[in-house]
């Protein structure tokens, strides 16, 4: 494993350490699609300063992506992300709730409870060994599933912890007999996690652990990376970028040298999120806007777009004619096709 | 007669008469109550102007809803406002306006005029002495405005809305491989702000400082006019604008002359004494040999005379005729030199640590490898914007500077240095050159380019680390004055001249500059609402 994955994160401070700079605001995407100051990361931190409630912030607080980009721009090293979850918590627990509960926050709810009550699920990879946890929309496309598993060389974790990250992202509270035994259940593992938000509080949970986002696991390969051209423009991953950003950084900056492909990283090293979406587009309420998508493909003229994330793939095949592939899909490597014939057709 | 914030006060009234201060009207500049010469390094306070009492105000709402003028009056959102960078002036708008269009602006000020009602302007919310807050009033924030309009790629222009940030402007010009000449090492200085009161960057010396690279704006004056400006349009508009510190119209679109984009070969000169190297930084001016010049200093004990330029001829050039005359140290060389000074002067032991300490966190800020490509520094804006947010920002910042001539610059910045070492256990000197244009004489006058400078004007920041620190404000303003007296004692000029520090204008500028400006102010903005009491 990479020595990249074994640092632990700087403690991170307080909003009340916010100054103010606005760096973060520059890379948020919530002010790139709206260019309103008040949907921003800053907005939340000065509106805590001057004692707004979190309801009257409900705005920055339902809107924000998640994609942790504003975290590494802080120069306070204000957990920022980390911020908007805990309101979230605080916002869904709020009297009368601000957004109306749609049904999947209950039979979220209800799952975590009867995960809870469950007794742990008998583990078929043997402890210690490297695991995968591909997350919702990776676990939908089988062959593509199939295909990283081969590539990869992994197991698939029977628990991958999809309730407990959807609960994190609606600001669902997680029983925590529900927390610990999932935590458990993954100590000793050398882990592989698609689910940049999950990845990032795993680094948390588990601090001692080994971890990586599913795009270094997958472009590390020869197989892989081989296949990655000058003309591709590769769309990192942003919430497994930014939530270990320091090491992320240097390790796409060499993955950029070496193959040549552009990045999908502004000026600032940030990675654009291609899809974002906030709690409304996350529960169905609203659709999402391909704000961001546009705005990397401006003046930029790929060959092909190579995505981490599944999400990002949709998103560009609603922008642009360019050819779009999962990462995975770079890497036919003869052994591969061998072994896990049946994903190929 | 002593009317203050809109009530008489017989007290007031009595101690006026009796301290034999006149009474000011809001909205104007008084006469110093001290004399240049007095109290010289005894504290004098200066505080936020009174707050705007809010008479009228909800019929100026009203006004503003009929005319569909969005305001926001919640907590939340007016909280945003509640000080600058500098942090140490606080304030609260009634209500703020996002900005979208000049249509929406004109409508806001046309209402504020006919309601006596103040705005405050503010861009990226960079002032140190609260003029970008909003003593009561509504707070007009310019970044809603923050579209490029048009990249002329053959004619090397831009035009693009004022809210924008440079570092979104830069974003956008680096697709079409272009950059903008120069702007302020900071990423959050937004175009508008920037061209209102100069701008400079580590090539102002020679390209100018930034406000010098507007070629037209679009301006709302203070009535809600839309007008057109430029060197040939409405010129006298143009020069009240730029470098106007928002007094004569709020900048809402503006087109600039741009570049081909150019990564930089640094160089950095390291000395033990400023007055060295300041002289070595104005030979290089003088000289153009090289496109990038400027001093960062830690304390005055570590001097980095940093030299950068935008193509290897420019580099080799300067290699053959002008670094063998720099008499500074490469990083190697200068830490021999500081080994053997402190260790003659073991009672510096402190210092000596606090020096390896900075070094160890800031030295890498500048040399990361991401924006480093074949020796040569990617995005220099980005790569020192950050380094500066971290290792300089914090929630309280003061930046007290002098603007002078060339050849008054060496004692100005060792006599502000003298005073950093009085007040403040750390801090940093930053001191670029500014490249004057002889045709742009109307824009500087009453601004941060003292009237003295032929050629060049120097510009030093003086900047306290707080580190954590917690300073009364009475010790930072004191701080400022003995920095501000060292101005008005040598004829120097100020680019931080407005808000709290606005008591120096008159002793700065003169009686009749300053009456002239005013009388133009109040014939532009018959209820002086616009950016009160930054200047005026």
């Amino acid at each position: 494993m990479p020595a990249f994955l074994a640092r632990a994160p700087a403690a991170p401070r307080d909003y009340a350490a916010c100054s103010g700079c606005s760096l973060c605001l520059l890379v948020c995407p919530m002010w790139r699609g709206s260019h309103d100051p008040r949907l921003t990361p800053e907005a939340l931190a000065k509106g805590l300063q001057s004692g707004a409630t979190v309801r009257e912030l409900a705005g920055p607080i339902e809107a924000c992506s998640l994609c942790g980009a504003c975290d590494p721009v802080c120069p306070e090293r204000i957990d920022l992300s980390g911020l908007v979850l805990e309101l979230r918590l605080r916002l869904a627990n709020s009297s009368p709730p601000q957004t109306p509960q749609p049904a999947v926050m209950a039979d979220l709810s209800a799952r975590l409870q009867q995960a809870a009550g469950a007794a742990p699920a008998a583990g078929v990879v043997a402890r210690s060994a490297p695991v995968l946890l591909p997350g919702p929309d990776l676990r939908a496309d089988a062959a593509l599933l199939a295909r990283v598993q081969a590539l990869l060389g992994l197991a698939l974790f029977d628990d991958d912890g999809v309730d407990i990250a959807l609960a994190l992202e609606l600001g669902v509270e997680i029983p925590q007999q529900r927390l610990h035994g999932f935590i458990d259940s993954l100590r000793g593992h050398t882990i592989v996690a698609a689910d940049g938000l999950l990845l990032r509080q795993l680094r948390r949970w588990l601090p001692g652990s080994q971890r990586m986002g599913l795009g270094p696991a997958l472009s590390t390969r020869a197989a892989v990376r081989s296949n990655l051209a000058a003309s591709d423009l590769y769309v990192i991953e942003p919430r497994a970028f930014h939530g270990d950003y320091e090491r992320m950084v240097g390790y796409y900056d060499r993955l950029q040298r070496e193959t040549g492909c552009s990045l999908s990283l502004d000026l600032q090293r940030i990675a654009i999120p291609a899809a974002s979406s906030g709690l409304a587009q996350k529960l169905g309420l609203a659709a999402g806007d391909d704000v961001q998508a546009k705005w990397m493909l401006k003046g930029r003229t790929p060959a092909r777009i190579v995505v981490e994330g599944l999400a990002d793939l949709a998103a560009f095949e609603r922008v642009c004619d360019l050819p779009v592939v999962h990462l995975a899909e770079l890497g036919e490597d003869p052994q591969m096709m061998q072994k896990f014939r049946h994903a190929f057709g | 007669m002593g009317r203050f914030g809109g009530y008489y006060s017989p007290l007031i009234a009595t101690r006026t008469l009796l301290l034999k201060i006149p009474p000011v009207e809001p909205g104007t500049v008084g006469p110093c109550p001290v004399a240049p010469d007095a109290l010289q390094g005894i504290k004098r306070q200066q505080t936020n102007p009174a707050r705007w009492n809010g008479a009228g105000w909800q019929d100026f709402v009203a006004a503003l809803r009929d005319a569909g003028v969005e305001l926001a009056e919640g907590a939340a959102a007016r909280g945003v406002y509640a000080t600058d960078a500098g942090g140490t002036a606080y304030g609260m708008p009634h209500g703020v306006v996002i900005a979208r269009s000049a249509g929406q602006i004109s409508l806001l000020l046309k209402a504020a005029q006919t309601h006596r009602v103040p705005v405050t302007v503010r861009g990226g919310g960079l002032t140190t002495e609260g003029e970008s807050v909003a003593f009561g009033g509504v707070l007009l924030d310019m970044s809603g405005m923050s579209r490029v309009l048009h990249i002329d790629a053959a004619a090397l222009t831009v035009r693009t809305e004022s809210g924008i940030y440079w570092h979104s402007l830069a974003e956008e010009l680096r697709r079409e491989n272009l950059d903008y000449l120069s702007a302020p090492l900071n990423l959050t200085s937004s175009v508008g702000g920037t061209l209102g009161v100069g701008g400079i960057d580590v090539n102002s010396a020679r390209l100018g400082c930034s406000a010098d690279q507007a070629l037209s704006l679009q301006v709302v004056t203070p009535t809600g006019e839309i007008v057109e400006c430029s060197d040939v349009e409405n010129p006298e508009l143009f020069q009240r604008v730029i470098l106007g510190y928002g007094q004569f119209g709020i900048i809402t679109e503006a087109t600039l002359r741009v570049r081909p984009y150019t990564p930089l070969s640094m160089h950095y000169y390291y000395y033990s004494s400023l007055r060295t190297a300041i002289e070595d930084l104005q030979m290089l001016d003088r000289n153009d040999a090289s496109d990038y010049s400027g001093i960062l200093t830690i304390m005055d004990c570590a001097v980095n005379l940093l030299v950068a330029f935008d193509s290897d001829e420019r580099e080799e050039a300067f290699q053959a005729n002008w670094k063998s005359q720099l008499r500074g140290y490469g990083e190697f060389g200068f830490a021999l030199c500081m080994a053997g000074h402190y260790a003659l002067r073991p009672w510096k032991l402190r210092e000596a640590l606090y020096l390896l300490q900075r070094k160890r966190e800031v030295f890498p800020e500048f040399r990361r490898p991401e924006y480093m490509r074949e020796g040569k520094m990617h995005d220099r804006t980005v790569v020192f914007s950050r380094a500066v947010w971290k290792h300089w920002g914090s929630r309280q910042m003061v930046i007290p500077d002098l603007a002078t001539s060339a050849d008054k610059f060496i004692e100005a910045v060792e006599r502000g240095n003298a005073v950093c070492r009085r007040f403040f256990a750390h801090y940093t000197l930053y001191c670029v050159g500014i490249k004057l244009r002889p045709d742009h004489r109307p824009h500087y006058e009453m601004s941060c380019v003292p009237p003295d400078a032929q050629g060049w004007a120097y510009g030093c920041e003086f900047e306290p680390m707080i580190e954590g620190g917690v300073y009364s404000r009475d010790h930072f303003q004191a701080f400022k004055n003995a920095i501000y007296d060292i101005g008005v004692d040598i004829g120097a000029s100020y680019y931080r001249f407005g808000g709290m520090m606005k008591g120096y204008i008159r002793r700065v500028f003169g009686d009749a500059l300053v009456d002239r400006h005013l009388a133009m102010k109040r014939r532009a903005d018959p209820a002086m609402i616009l950016n009160r009491d930054v200047i005026f």
